[in-house]
């Protein structure tokens, strides 16, 4: 009698990871156009395939809104937050491409688009995952594929950046996945819902946990393991750390989120949190004093996005519902200001010269006027000051962590808000600053329509969030 | 012919934390990126190994299917280490990550 195989799952299943699996084989076909195409058209049209790829995704996972469903064996959830975060994740990836004009040679261009993608996909992954296996998948596809990507310009400090984030983010990967091995061993499953349950080993699942959250702290690059983050940004070319600063944080958050809310035993979840709260502290003194010593716009961004990622896990602490509704609206507000400076730093570009230096900025008020209200805007955001939406996020983040009976990590918030002001005012001095030498003239790059694309949309949103909180109100319920 | 002879597992976890730390102190010390990704490998590979102890421990198969995706990143994490390990020391001499800190940390 001839056996049968039967597969355990069925459409539904492949129907909620289809937006996953859009980016995941997009891919494909860029690398297609770039063989096939002559040299001339090939960057426009690989830009334009993943592109269209990365919306037709956005759109298919926006249809899958209100339909919670848990696919393969509970390996990923799609609702709510998965959708959230996959949106960021979906726009995060086409800022990143409108930046991509000059990322490469033109013979590199196809390649590194297509790795951008896989790595989008892999962030995507996380978004939903709600087992060890596939955030581990999850986190791998979208490392792998960024260490290629750092070593990917023509200049010596791109492959030491490459070769220090390797090195580093392996290790911190090691730790995560022994980490994981704990709490298997801890609760016997892999499934982060059945580990709310008290586990067999109380001591075991402690110290799991405790190794899980290290390597998402190094993710999130999180003081005190943010060294690494100030030379990679520096490093990496300006599209990819842009998509670094926003996909990387936003697929790590969300399976930190995840963690914390749906996946620890209500009696110690807060105690096993707490250092959690204490690294969020610390990354908001230290990433925002770091700052102050810039010189560099990529590192002093590096050094901020190390102090916003402390605001947005701040959010979390207590793990109420608001507090999530607001973490996801703050890291919102960050994707659009950050981006925006980093379209800004693009504008600024030549071609074997990224602007990114504070020379480049001296004097920019007085030659391109529009340019430098817009950077002045998004670095007032990053700042929290009125009326940007970095101020509005801000404000809700006091709001939930006194709520929740963190007063202290209000306190320590305001205090990094006040340092950081000072970082930031450097480079709008020296923009506005009058007689500082002889200003540089920068010749703009000729593909210079899509960065202003990117600084259009994010000071419009910058300026559209302040007066628009995010409610996405049944978020939280989908989480677990 | 002997019964097989039966290893309590607690002896797995201990082989394992030591590798594990074994792994850690190669990246912390060795200044040579080829041994430190090997360091990592052990990192990885005690982790399979508590994984696969814990799966016989749980009778739950999921630690080793775990363990098969483990072996399978950690390859691909080899091939993208060493390429990006050639490409940097291309023209160096010598191989030493100290000599890569042109970057001010």
């Amino acid at each position: 009698m001839p056996s049968t195989l039967t597969i355990p799952w069925g459409n539904a299943d492949w129907n909620a990871i289809l937006p996953l699996g859009v980016v995941a084989l997009t891919p494909l076909l860029v690398i297609l156009a770039d063989l096939l195409l002559p040299r001339s058209l090939r960057r426009s049209v690989v830009l334009a395939l993943a592109a269209l790829g990365l919306i037709y995704a956005g759109f298919l996972a926006a249809r899958g809104w209100g339909h919670p469903y848990s696919a393969f064996g509970g390996g990923f959830v799609t609702g709510g937050f998965t959708i959230v975060f996959q949106e960021i994740v979906i726009a995060g990836a086409l800022f990143s491409l409108l930046l991509a004009t000059h990322l490469g040679r033109d013979d590199q261009a196809g390649g590194a688009v297509a790795l951008l993608l896989w790595s989008a996909s892999g962030a995507m992954l996380m978004a939903g995952a709600a087992n060890l296996m596939t955030i581990f998948l999850g986190l791998e596809l979208l490392s792998l594929a960024l260490y290629c990507l750092c070593g990917l310009a023509a200049r010596p400090s791109a492959r030491e950046a490459a070769l220090k984030y390797l090195i580093l983010s392996s290790t911190a990967s090691g730790f995560m996945l022994y980490g994981m091995a704990l709490l298997f061993g801890a609760t016997g499953s892999v499934q982060l819902s059945a580990f709310a349950a008290p586990a067999a080993s109380p001591m075991l699942f402690t110290l799991g946990s405790g190794l899980f959250l290290i390597g998402f702290v190094f993710k999130l690059s999180l003081a005190p393991f943010h060294i690494w983050t100030p030379d990679v940004y520096e490093g990496a070319p300006l599209p990819v750390t842009a998509f670094m600063s926003v996909v990387t944080k936003a697929g790590a958050l969300a399976v930190l989120a995840r963690f914390a809310y749906a996946a620890l035993p209500q009696a110690n979840a807060q105690a096993i949190l707490v250092p959690l709260w204490i690294v969020a502290a610390l990354s908001m003194i230290v990433g925002n004093v770091g700052a102050l010593a810039q010189t560099d716009v990529k590192r002093l961004l590096a050094y901020s996005g190390t102090a916003q990622l402390g605001y947005v896990v701040a959010a979390l602490a207590g793990t109420t519902s608001l507090g999530l509704r607001y973490a996801i609206f703050y890291l919102v507000a960050y994707m659009f200001m950050n981006l925006g400076a980093f379209a800004v730093v693009a504008l600024l570009s030549r071609e074997h010269e990224e602007g990114s230096h504070l020379s480049a900025y001296a004097g920019l008020g007085y030659r391109q006027p529009v340019l430098a209200a817009l950077m002045t805007f998004f670095l007032l955001a990053l700042a929290g000051l009125p009326p940007t939406a970095g101020f509005t996020g801000k404000l809700l983040i006091l709001a939930s962590s006194v709520d929740a009976g963190y007063a202290w990590l209000a306190v320590i918030l305001i205090v990094g808000t006040a340092i950081s002001a000072y970082a930031y005012l450097k480079i709008v001095l020296a923009m506005y600053a009058r007689g500082a030498g002889a200003p540089l003239q920068r010749a703009l790059h000729p593909a210079s329509a899509l960065p202003w694309l990117g600084v259009a949309i994010c000071a419009i949103a910058t300026f559209v969030l302040t007066f628009y909180p995010l409610a996405p109100s049944d978020v939280l319920p989908l989480v677990k | 012919m002997n019964a097989p002879m039966d290893v309590d597992v607690s002896y797995y976890i201990v082989l394992s934390t030591v590798i594990f730390f074994i792994g850690v102190g190669g990246v912390i010390l060795r200044r040579n990126p080829l041994i430190m990704l090997m360091a990592i490998e052990l990192m990885f590979n005690a982790a399979n190994l508590a994984l696969i102890a814990f799966a016989r421990v749980w009778i739950n198969n999921a630690g080793q299917i775990f363990a098969f995706l483990v072996i399978t990143v950690a390859a691909s994490e080899a091939a993208i280490g060493l390429a990006i390990v050639v490409v940097v020391f291309r023209r160096a001499k010598n191989v030493d990550v100290d000599e890569v800190a042109g970057l001010r940390g």
